[in-house]
């Protein structure tokens, strides 16, 4: 019978001799099942299993919210500014595109632009952790704002690449009535959608700009302008 | 001349099993399907990535493959390579006949048998993780690439543990996304239970717009966004709900684990989830499994050389001191191509960190640590088999030039 919960070090028990794998496969050899499967048979246990940290596992890091544990940052308003090679104070370096206002950083977003004559065009930069929700899903999330269909994986994942931190960013570009959601119910129609979605293992990063379609024609240079400038701060 | 008919009896069924195991079309048919999956895993790392392959392909009793969009069932690597094993064993060694002139080919297929052991010895017993470390730094600790554990941890106000409650990796990673298990141990004053486990999930903030999207439980402002598993398995982050029940009565406490709290480079600290019963402080985390090995390893220098003006690595090694019980330190390098092998492990130089590094910022040598009782077997088989070969081919000639000379001394048959 499976001891629940009894604590042992028993390195055959504790699940940390880096051998157990070949015990959860299916073993080939009767024999070899015979002779080892008493010897360990408390793996199976289905309970917590007591060990002893090394010193390189006893220090941890105590955070008081999921937003920290996470790695998401607090994200102070950015200072407006228009300074060629400016840092944020979330580590990003970049070029403000001549005729682009950087505007205060809102949730989610780390640099935030308007540019065009009213200032009806929009850019900005997200980060988020892992994947930050998968590319196919926003990649069909920014679909659907723009009212088009959504793309299969196959089609996601044949989407053009721009280099975005030295990395393959996936390039999408949508025309369509762009309905911005987040609570707002109005509609733009005539509307372009550039943008770039990269999956690093530093966490998903999202520069999305968006504005009448012959305004974000017209600020296509610009836009990769500024994503070829964007970069980590190094320090 | 007329053909025996087949005896199925039952009293007849261990000699038709040894003729089918002994037979050389079996081999020839293995040899076949064999040449088949080496194919369509070679081709499917494309498609899964290397360690799914390995897994669909090679270490499977059967697999499934869609040919022209058809499911097709398929005999797994593991499966043909035990028949294998079987048909050479009894084929070749038991039944042949034991004569001088076959001691060659005797000796080839008892090198071609130790090569088939030793990859069912490196399938069953073998391990592999790696080690990080910044200069100056000490460890004995092997992370896998691949498995996460869940942790629990009675902490010290200044986040210090010294013991941790596991549940292992080979357990927790069977769970399905709709299961629950409540785990229940003992010393703990709590039960825990886990429920939700995705191998691969990113926690997305409920006021980020792909949240939307995602269903499932909503705690302290997030929600578990289960992802499609990556191709390359050891970038999966798997997450799951976690809830811990005291057993005093008290409220039950709820969270959302993710592997991302851990720790990515060897300076780093993980952030578990933390919650207190009674007056003891408790940390849950996923962790990765990782294990110790008999001896320590310091690195002293890593030294990195960068191709001139880009930031690609164009060389990178490290000078370390290996610390054993009653052995005398030990300085080495551990090179590209030249790993450390000691005590049954082998260390490889095999990346370094952290990423985005610029020139001049300090950096960890990463070392894969490799333990593989058959690590030398191929080499030994093929030169067994290599000796059997050439034990055959001297055989071979000498019985040549011995019927030649039979041939030439014997005195001309008439016409």
């Amino acid at each position: 019978m499976p001891r629940r919960g009894v604590p042992t070090t028993e390195p055959c028990a504790s699940g940390q001799s880096g051998r157990d794998g070949w015990l959860s496969r299916p073993l080939p050899l009767a024999a070899a099942l015979l002779v080892l499967l008493p010897a360990c048979g408390e793996k199976d246990t289905p309970g917590l299993v007591e060990r002893p940290l090394s010193v390189s596992e006893k220090n941890f890091r105590l955070v008081d919210s999921s937003m920290e544990r996470f790695r998401y940052t607090a994200r102070p308003a950015a200072s407006a500014g228009t300074e060629s090679g400016s840092a944020t104070p979330r580590g990003l370096v970049y070029d403000t595109p001549e005729g682009w206002t950087e505007k205060p950083g809102a949730a989610m977003r780390d640099v935030n632009f308007t540019f065009g004559e009213k200032g009806e065009g929009e850019c900005y930069v997200a980060r988020l952790p892992g994947t930050g929700g998968g590319l196919a899903a926003n990649v069909n999330r920014w679909r659907a704002q723009m009212g088009a269909a959504p793309l299969s994986d196959e089609e996601v994942a044949a989407l053009p690449t721009r280099p975005l931190f030295g990395q393959p960013a996936r390039f999408v570009a949508v025309d369509g009535t762009f309905s911005p959601g987040m609570g707002s119910s109005e509609t733009f129609p005539g509307y372009r959608l550039v943008g770039l979605i990269l999956a690093a293992d530093a966490g998903a990063v999202f520069v999305k700009m968006t504005g009448p379609k012959e305004v974000v024609e017209k600020n296509g240079a610009a836009f990769d302008q500024f994503v070829s400038s964007l970069d980590v701060k190094s320090n | 001349m007329a053909k025996h008919p087949i005896d199925w009896s039952p009293k007849n069924w261990p000699r038709l099993l040894y003729g089918f195991f002994t037979s050389f079309k079996l081999a020839t048919v293995v040899l076949v399907f064999m040449t088949v999956v080496t194919l369509l895993g070679t081709l499917g790392q494309v498609e899964h990535g290397l360690h799914s392959a390995k897994e669909k392909y090679f270490h499977s009793f059967f697999f499934t493959e869609k040919i022209f969009g058809v499911p097709v069932l398929l005999p797994g690597g593991l499966l043909l390579m035990i028949l294998l094993f079987t048909n050479m064993v009894l084929g070749a060694l038991v039944k042949v006949r034991k004569r001088w002139k076959g001691a060659g080919l005797l000796i080839s297929h008892l090198g071609m048998l130790m090569l088939l052991a030793g990859g069912f010895v490196t399938w069953a017993f073998s391990t592999d993780g790696y080690m990080a470390m910044y200069p100056g730094m000490t460890s004995d600790r092997v992370e896998s690439y691949r498995e996460w554990q869940l942790e629990i941890v009675p902490l010290s106000p200044e986040g210090e543990a010294e013991k941790a409650w596991i549940y292992p990796a080979k357990l927790l990673e069977t769970m399905r996304p709709d299961e629950q298990r409540v785990i229940h141990a003992e010393s703990l004053p709590f039960d825990v239970v886990i429920n939700g486990f995705s191998k691969n999930a990113t926690p997305v903030p409920v006021s980020a717009p792909i949240a939307a999207s995602v269903t499932g439980k909503e705690i302290d402002g997030f929600k578990l966004s289960p992802q499609k598993a990556s191709k390359e398995a050891e970038q999966n982050l798997p997450g799951c709900f976690l809830e811990i029940r005291p057993r005093d009565g008290g409220d039950p406490v709820e969270a959302i684990l993710w592997a991302g709290s851990y720790k990515f480079d060897p300076r780093e600290k993980a952030m578990p989830f933390t919650f207190p019963v009674g007056d003891q402080l408790y940390g849950a985390l996923l962790v990765k499994k990782s294990w110790t090995v008999p001896f320590s390893v310091r690195l002293d220098e890593f030294i990195f050389e960068r191709h001139p003006g880009v930031s690609t690595a164009r060389n990178y090694e490290s000078r370390v001191t290996r610390f054993e019980e009653g052995q005398s330190d030990k300085a080495l390098e551990i090179k590209m191509n030249e790993p450390m092998r000691h005590a049954g492990y082998t260390f490889f130089q095999e990346s370094f960190g952290p990423s985005g590094s610029q020139p001049g910022d300090e950096m960890y040598s990463q070392f894969a640590v490799a333990n593989n009782p058959a690590d030398q077997w191929p080499l030994w088989s093929l030169v067994v088999t290599g000796v059997g070969l050439g034990v055959h081919f001297v055989i071979m000639l000498v019985n040549f030039t011995v019927r030649s000379r039979q041939r030439r001394s014997s005195p001309p048959v008439a016409p």
